[in-house]
């Protein structure tokens, strides 16, 4: 019975770990729909902005720019506007990619761009651990108690509540980007029909710079927030969770962003609930059968459309 | 002095050669139909005038500019739009949504020309919150000709727009041509079924095997036998 008193504690958990692989997921599903390819770096865009929040928050901490932490949450200022920074030039560094690499791809097709995906993935983990070594890395080194919440003897840090917030806040603003902007609007155009939103006259270059900032801004999110949620970064952090991101994209419809936060909450929950019965070194392979099942039984996935 | 002059031009996919020194013009605010035998080369000629193809030979002329070397975003911002035949609208956007992309590289208000639209296609007016993907086949082709129109072109050319409709539909498709001529915009129509598109065009081309081989007013086409055994079923 122990194992079932668990239950929430694990769908906490669970909650905690799909924010991150719903973010995540957002940017691979867009990627997918309007350039039209799965980006096998994305995992590593993740540690790129998680690691470029580390060298920023090091240089602040050395500059002595204070950071108290906000109430009982384990950082401060200085963070913060590393995490802000880290966002922007991760953002930065891949519309730079893009430039260098996927643009004079774009027309060989998705294999193509696939391959040359894994190679930016493993150039640029190599990169992170030229600079800092496979080594962990940590953020903060202080213990964050857990409070009770509710009834169910649920316990959370704030840390964790911070990481739920501003994964719900960002799927807010996604959601409204895409559905009132003109710029959202375009994007949906282009992952409907690239050619025809070239022959009515969308700047479709502008289009996959957005994709980009979006995709890469939300990767860089989710790093540095596994980093504050683990404590430790690796170079390893964001292709060791790109199976479960991929695995949520399929599950919630690939091509669809909303199926993707659908199906990245599923496969974080389904995660954490299966160590209350089974060996937590399973959790890997969790994703990897549900995104068999999926395949097999409706490969749209839950939310993708018919055609 | 023509609004489009297509001049000698040899077009196709990769090494495969579709058109072969064909030539075409169209005035302002004229309609004009291309007709033929499926491959003719009528899709591809379009394709070619609107940048999608490169020409590999021979000169595209739009309002006094050359285009054949420009991407169809180029071409659109000089004044003409093109409805492909098949997937020509966005089905995941609504009605509304379609307008807007329409008028894409407009900056300004445009929802005087979306209300516009509205009034050519009062079906559209009244579901403009509608995702189009869940839309029939007619009023789709309604969304797709409205996108075209949204940047108030010169010309527009559509791609066998009664294709797929059923006859009573298609009549309904060609009296809203006929309107949307009337506003001043020149038309450049391929058809399969070609009478009722000849009937209402002001001149006609013939292409057979990617090659010129009538030209005439839309009446004498129709009015020709041989035309009308050869290419209009008789």
């Amino acid at each position: 019975m122990t194992t079932l008193a668990n239950i929430p504690q694990l769908l906490v958990y669970g909650i905690i770990s799909g924010s991150i692989i719903s973010l995540g997921g957002i940017g691979v599903s867009l990627t997918y729909s309007i350039l039209g390819f799965s980006n096998f770096a994305h995992g590593d865009f993740m540690a790129l902005g998680a690691y470029i929040a580390l060298g920023l928050f090091t240089l602040f901490t050395g500059l002595g720019i204070p950071n108290v932490p906000f109430g009982p949450l384990s950082f401060g200022f200085g963070f913060a506007l590393a995490f802000v920074l880290a966002i922007a030039l991760t953002a930065i560094a891949v519309i730079l990619i893009d430039r260098l690499l996927f643009r004079r791809l774009r027309r060989s097709g998705p294999i193509i761009l696939m391959m040359s995906s894994i190679g930016v993935s493993l150039g640029l983990r190599n990169i992170l651990q030229f600079f800092w070594s496979p080594q962990p890395h940590y953020y903060s080194q202080a213990i964050q108690p857990a409070v009770a919440i509710g009834i169910l003897n649920v316990r959370i840090k704030p840390d964790e509540m911070f990481i739920i917030a501003i994964a719900i806040a960002l799927v807010v603003l996604v959601h409204a980007f895409m559905r009132y902007t003109k710029m959202g609007k375009a994007m949906r155009a282009m992952a409907d029909n690239a050619t025809l939103a070239q022959v009515t006259g969308i700047n479709t270059d502008r289009v996959i710079i957005w994709t980009w900032v979006i995709g890469a801004g939300l990767a860089a999110t989710a790093g540095i927030l596994a980093g504050i949620e683990n404590k430790f970064i690796t170079p390893q952090l964001g292709w060791q969770m790109l199976l479960s991101i991929f695995a949520g994209v399929v599950l919630g419809g690939i091509g669809n962003p909303y199926g993707a936060i659908l199906g990245g909450m599923v496969i974080g929950i389904s995660e954490e609930v299966s160590t209350a019965f089974i060996s937590t070194g399973y959790k890997p392979a969790v994703a990897f059968v549900i995104m068999i099942i999926m395949l097999l039984v409706k490969p749209t996935g839950l939310l993708g459309r018919k055609d | 002095m023509p609004l489009l002059t297509v001049k000698q031009v040899t077009s196709g996919y990769g090494d495969m050669e579709v058109l072969h020194d064909v030539s075409i013009e169209i005035n302002p605010q004229e309609i004009v139909t291309i007709i033929g035998p499926n491959g003719a080369g009528k899709s591809t000629l379009m394709k070619t005038i609107f940048g999608l193809l490169k020409p590999k030979v021979g000169q595209i002329l739009f309002t006094d500019h050359e285009i054949s070397s420009l991407s169809p975003d180029r071409i659109v911002r000089l004044g003409m739009a093109y409805v492909p035949q098949v997937e020509n609208v966005f089905p995941s956007l609504t009605v509304r949504e379609n307008l807007e992309m329409g008028a894409f590289i407009r900056s300004d208000d445009f929802s005087d020309r979306v209300n516009e639209m509205f009034d050519l296609f009062p079906v559209l007016g009244r579901r403009g919150r509608q995702q189009v993907g869940k839309m029939s086949g007619g009023e789709r082709q309604m969304v797709a000709m409205a996108r075209a129109l949204m940047l108030n072109p010169q010309l527009i050319l559509l791609d066998e727009p009664s294709a797929a409709l059923a006859p009573n539909l298609a009549v309904v498709i060609f009296e809203q041509i006929v309107a949307i001529n009337e506003t001043g915009v020149a038309i450049l129509i391929v058809e399969q079924n070609a009478k009722q598109s000849l009937s209402l065009s002001d001149r006609g081309y013939v292409l057979a095997s990617g090659r010129n081989r009538f030209t005439d007013t839309g009446e004498s086409l129709l009015a020709n036998e041989e035309i009308g055994q050869l290419y209009l079923g008789g």
